[in-house]
């Protein structure tokens, strides 16, 4: 796992360049294991930047997400580079965002991090309810080693990494200006075990599967707003005049609403997760994105975020393309 | 008023004659838990912690009809709150109970909303103290809460092991007991006093807190703060801070018309943190990042609200710190205000 010091002393060389205005990382959280974006602007608040397993945020998603005001009159835009710290599933978010053409690659100085995999919080506060104070998590070996009241904790890495680590094929990352450790290789590849009962199933049960998930949403929106592929300006959600979907929560129009997110992520979503992470109601929509890349894979023999020079799945065509599906 | 005891075997029994009302309680969805509508007293979980969405809903439905409408024709059918029903909603924690009362003062201050406060007089609210406090982030003794708080209750019952201690504690109450008397017994002698223990107890246990004194007095003059920018540079302008936060209550209000004509006027929770918030016709936005958003959620509850009401709107449920995805922490943001110069 890289080294914190390391990692803070490529930090503040980063902000102290002419030509990068902000460098997005993690800092700790304000309780429990908890960690959360930094945005740091200047070499002394560098110090508070960390990496460790619990550094589960996709960073990408902040690429995209900045808010830009207009220039007063008079004034240049600031187009000095942000500087992002990326795990492997992170940055292919950003390898996605730049096939679409989101902006320029020249924007971005990108500091990969070769991730060992991260936690899931649930399954920590699972095993440790109600731990209050700021702790740490670490992996040595094939244990995580959680630090807190002054105690050490081992936990074999199995029980606590999130599922989605355990079949990562891209841990180190794929885009980079600056790797910040050696590379690691891949734990394991994707069967989709996780998803071949659900797709066994007779269409009526998926139906009662998901008529059950959805009616527990409450269209808080942080799925997407989460998602660092679900980046366009003008969301379809928010447009009153024509309004494409509604407000009105109800089985109808949240199937709505999960269905089209997940087609718009067809051929696009990187499989970080986050998604499903932030839920607040712990519906499975990795379930869903997942039988997507499984189909997109299979058909098309494409993975999305894995390569800049690959077009975007869906503004392609090729001959042999398989369209036995097309009426 | 008289202190009763519910043995936990006759749970079912009184579960199954607050059936007869509509009867809202608990209940696990996968591992969420929920406040649903239940018709099998079987589908109750009352072993929680807390909810993860607050049962607000119930009073202040996430989309709910107001009037239905034909295109062309000056007919309306108005809704009627009455049909709904008498409703019990048994079992929420005291936090969430004081949080409707909280969110009654704006429902019925300068216009008397007829939806909502015809759904409060229509139901009883039967609480469960919180022996344990449920969550790390619970901090409902800096905002004048307890795990075994009674405001906005209409009963209270506290899990004494073997049994609850049932108190009634208004008229709404007393007549919920009268419904339910041959399942209640009379409470051991003792058990009031053993109650104010455990309560010390547990207010003892909650490990967070904020001193809220002087922060409404303060906030308006931090509204330049760069504390602002700094608190919400991570937020991601989703709406789990609102949506499930038991006192935030702010709704938009639209016509759904479906390709026959046939429409509803509905008005559905909407939240400050949403971009299209605060936009206007013209295009301008007053609150156009998410620096005067989370500038404006801060100051709706610590400011605003307890000017025009006296009251805080937050009860230190912790929610809002337990599911941000970003580890935006209230508790954290107020910290800086205190701090502000």
């Amino acid at each position: 796992m890289v080294d914190v010091n390391k990692l803070r002393e490529k930090a503040k060389e980063v902000v102290s360049r002419d030509d990068v205005r902000l460098l997005i990382g993690y800092r700790p959280g304000t309780y429990g294991f908890r960690a959360r974006p930094a945005f740091v602007q200047g070499p002394d608040e560098a110090d508070e930047l960390i990496f460790t397993p619990a550094c589960v945020n996709n960073l990408a998603t902040y690429i995209t997400l900045e808010e830009k005001l207009p220039v007063p009159r008079g004034q240049e835009p600031d187009l000095r580079k942000v500087a992002v710290m990326v795990k492997g599933c992170d940055s292919r978010a950003l390898v996605q965002q730049m096939e679409e053409k989101a902006y320029d690659r020249d924007r971005i100085l990108v500091l990969g991090i070769p991730c060992t995999g991260v936690v899931d919080m649930a399954k920590v506060e699972a095993k440790f309810p109600g731990v209050l104070q700021r702790g740490e998590i670490a992996l040595e070996g094939d244990r995580f080693v959680l630090s807190f009241n002054g105690s050490k904790e081992e936990v074999p890495r199995e029980e606590l990494v999130a599922d989605k680590c355990l079949r990562c094929r891209y841990p180190t990352p794929l885009v980079y200006d600056e790797l910040l450790d050696e590379a690691v290789e891949r734990f394991a590849d994707d069967d989709y075990s996780d998803i071949a009962e659900l797709e066994k199933r007779a269409a009526a049960e998926k139906w009662a599967y998901w008529e059950e998930k959805f009616s527990r949403c409450i269209r808080c929106y942080s799925c997407r707003n989460v998602c660092p592929m679900c980046y366009c300006e003008d969301c379809v959600l928010d447009r009153l005049q024509p309004q494409w979907m509604r407000r009105s929560v109800d089985i109808s129009e949240n199937t709505a609403y999960h269905v089209s997110r997940a087609y718009h992520l067809a051929g696009r979503c990187i499989q970080c997760g986050e998604c499903q992470r932030v839920c607040p109601v712990d519906i499975p929509l990795m379930e869903l994105n997942r039988k997507f890349y499984k189909d997109v894979e299979e058909l098309y023999d494409y993975e999305p975020g894995t390569s800049v020079e690959n077009p975007p799945l869906l503004s392609t065509f090729k001959v042999d393309d398989r369209e036995d599906f097309i009426l | 008023m008289a202190l009763k005891k519910l043995s936990k075997e006759k749970m079912g029994e009184v579960l199954g004659e607050l059936s007869k009302f509509r009867l809202v309680a608990p209940a696990k969805s996968d591992e969420v838990v929920v406040f649903k509508q239940i018709g099998d007293p079987q589908e109750a979980f009352l072993d929680y912690g807390n909810s993860t969405v607050p049962p607000k809903k119930f009073a202040f439905p996430q989309t709910e009809t107001l009037f239905r409408f034909m295109v062309g024709s000056p007919e309306l059918k108005e809704k009627n709150v009455e049909e709904e029903g008498t409703t019990v909603i048994f079992g929420l924690r005291p936090c969430d109970a004081r949080a409707m009362a909280i969110v009654d003062k704006l429902f019925s201050w300068d216009f008397d909303d007829p939806y909502y406060l015809k759904r409060r007089e229509l139901t009883t609210l039967v609480g469960m103290a919180c022996v344990e406090p449920p969550s790390v982030n619970c901090f409902c003794t800096s905002l004048q809460g307890s795990p075994f708080g009674t405001e906005g209750l209409d009963m209270l019952l506290t899990d004494m092991g073997d049994y609850y201690l049932v108190q009634s504690l208004t008229e709404k109450g007393e007549k919920l007991a009268e419904t339910l008397s041959s399942q209640l017994e009379e409470a051991p002698a003792g058990d009031e006093k053993k109650a104010e223990e455990m309560a010390r107890e547990s207010e003892g246990r909650i490990r967070r807190s904020i001193s809220t004194a002087g922060i409404p007095e303060k906030l308006p003059g931090l509204w330049e703060n760069e504390l602002w920018k700094r608190v919400s540079a991570a937020c991601l302008g989703c709406g789990i801070c609102t949506f499930l936060c038991p006192t935030c209550h702010c709704f938009d209000i639209q016509d759904e018309v479906d390709e026959g004509g046939e429409g509803r006027r509905c008005r559905m929770w909407d939240s400050c943190m949403f971009e299209e918030y605060t936009l206007h016709a013209s295009g301008h936005n007053p609150r156009p990042t998410r620096r005067e958003r989370t500038r404006n959620r801060i100051n709706h509850k610590y400011s605003y609200y307890p000017n025009r009401f006296g009251v805080i709107a937050c009860v230190g449920c912790g929610r809002c710190i337990n599911l941000c995805p970003v580890n935006i922490d209230i508790l954290d943001i107020l910290d800086q205000v205190v701090d502000a110069q």
